[in-house]
């Protein structure tokens, strides 16, 4: 993907929740992941990128658009990315498929069959179908963020938008989600994901950005960021965070 | 060990609050003549009530929408509105709307004065039952719904609303009853309501339980359903297994 972001910064009262972050990013990146330590800025970073959050100031250019700065305008942009969050994604008065067919015919302008069938087709290969009927809370936690993975693809997002997603799940569910991440990053999936799993962003991210206190710290491939990073900012996260 | 224990409490209680009302001396026949004003006053309370039920529920609404407007004037407005209603007796509310605002501009119908503080009162009561429901919906809900591209109707028609009505069910329909109830100060500008007819036949036969148990049975028939009502929506929007 083709991103271009000047001098991008977002406060919330006094905080600077990202301050002065630069990127250039060619077409040969369609994985990009944000790590580093919490509080640092990844949330808000991929909420800017999503379309979610305006910012303070700077700009994002994506493909060669610059995001537009209203919410009105930016809405349409939102509308053609793909969002999953740590938890609580579903809406738990709605079954599975529900929670799958409301935005594709509320936001997308499917008709009810249309938006069914895609339905099945996108949890099938989530390995989801028995699930369907199910409200919410009958799932387990890997389940719920399957189905709401399935949700984010259903419209064939421009732009997968993956904030933590396995951070709230056990070793196990966490497992099943990253492989049917992974499987959408070999299928070509324009993705940008934060995360805490740092030999998943190793294995499957083109690009890897280290944001802490707001700011940029390192960026660069996989292999020569956690290879050989050139911070002592960085060096010491990784040195903490792959002790164990 | 606690639940036995207020069981048996619980029952001694009403075995003995029973036995005392039913084993007193009644005059039946002293109150005889007032049955047809009895039932012309449950009669009254139940259309009194339905209506300003039905009033309150769109005022209560009304409130709510411009208290989360969002807009500083409408927003401070609804919530001195809803404030002083509150905070200030029924009575008083009635006796001023009645006698000094319906006066002034020429209104003289008792009974749609009397709606219309009986829908205001209860609907600024519902509006923070409303209101309650709907922040109550966890921010994580605003923004998936965010996220997936809704906007913000879509989002109250969709997630929150679906979501509250069912958290907002029990605190209604609490409200619904006391609206029923609070009809009955309506005797204070002679609407001919349930409580002010037997407060006659009270005046006029010195039958006072025999005037005043009616009360009893004929409020609760109207009390109950509302409770039945509530039970079975609930039970309709549970989602959670």
């Amino acid at each position: 993907m083709s991103i271009e972001i000047r001098d991008l910064s977002k406060h919330y009262g006094t905080t600077r929740a990202i301050d002065g972050v630069s990127l250039i990013l060619d077409d040969s990146v369609q994985v990009l992941a944000l790590i580093g330590p919490s509080g640092g800025g990844k949330s808000t970073f991929l909420r800017l990128l999503g379309g979610l959050e305006i910012p303070t100031s700077g700009s994002i250019r994506i493909d060669d658009t610059e995001l537009p700065k209203s919410e009105k305008g930016i809405m349409d942009f939102r509308r053609r990315n793909g969002f999953l969050f740590q938890s609580f994604n579903l809406f738990p008065h709605l079954t599975a498929l529900e929670n799958i067919v409301l935005p594709l015919v509320e936001v997308h302008r499917r008709t009810r069959d249309a938006a069914i069938a895609r339905a099945h087709e996108v949890v099938e290969r989530f390995g989801m179908s028995a699930h369907l009927g199910k409200m919410p809370a009958e799932l387990s936690g890997g389940q719920q963020q399957r189905i709401a993975l399935a949700r984010a693809m259903a419209h064939e997002p421009a732009l997968l938008l993956l904030d933590e997603p396995t951070s709230a799940l056990d070793p196990e569910m966490k497992a099943e989600v990253l492989e049917v991440i992974a499987e959408l990053c070999q299928a070509g999936q324009r993705i940008v994901l934060s995360t805490h799993e740092m030999g998943f962003a190793r294995g499957t991210a083109d690009e890897v950005v280290f944001l802490a206190n707001g700011r940029l710290v390192e960026s660069g491939t996989g292999g020569s960021l956690f290879g050989n990073p050139q911070t002592e900012v960085v060096r010491s996260f990784l040195g903490k965070v792959m002790k164990w | 060990m606690v639940s036995t224990l207020v069981s048996i409490v619980l029952a001694a209680t009403f075995c003995f609050v029973i036995w005392i009302v039913a084993t007193h001396d009644y005059q039946w026949k002293a109150i005889a003549p007032y049955w047809g004003n009895l039932f012309s006053g449950w009669w009254m309370t139940l259309l009194i009530s339905v209506a300003s039920l039905i009033f309150s529920v769109v005022i209560g609404i009304m409130l709510t929408a411009g208290q989360l407007s969002g807009h500083r004037i409408p927003s401070f407005l609804c919530r001195v509105f809803v404030e002083i209603i509150r905070g200030t007796p029924l009575l008083t509310q009635i006796l001023i709307g009645y006698y000094l605002i319906a006066d002034a501009i020429g209104w003289d119908s008792r009974f749609g004065v009397g709606l219309v503080i009986l829908s205001c009162f209860s609907g600024a009561y519902l509006s923070e039952i409303f209101r309650g429901g709907i922040e109550s919906i966890p921010k994580s809900q605003w923004l998936s719904a965010r996220a997936i591209g809704f906007t913000g109707s879509q989002t109250y028609r969709y997630v929150v609303i679906p979501q509250a009505i069912r958290r907002v069910l029990p605190g209604s329909a609490g409200q619904f009853a006391n609206l029923i109830k609070d009809s009955s100060l309506l005797f204070v500008i002679s609407v001919h309501e349930f409580t002010m007819q037997a407060r006659e036949a009270n005046a006029n036969t010195y039958a006072t339980f025999e005037a005043y148990l009616p009360l009893i049975v004929g409020y609760f028939l109207l009390t109950f359903p509302v409770s039945l009502l509530s039970r079975h929506l609930e039970n309709r929007f549970r989602y959670e297994h």
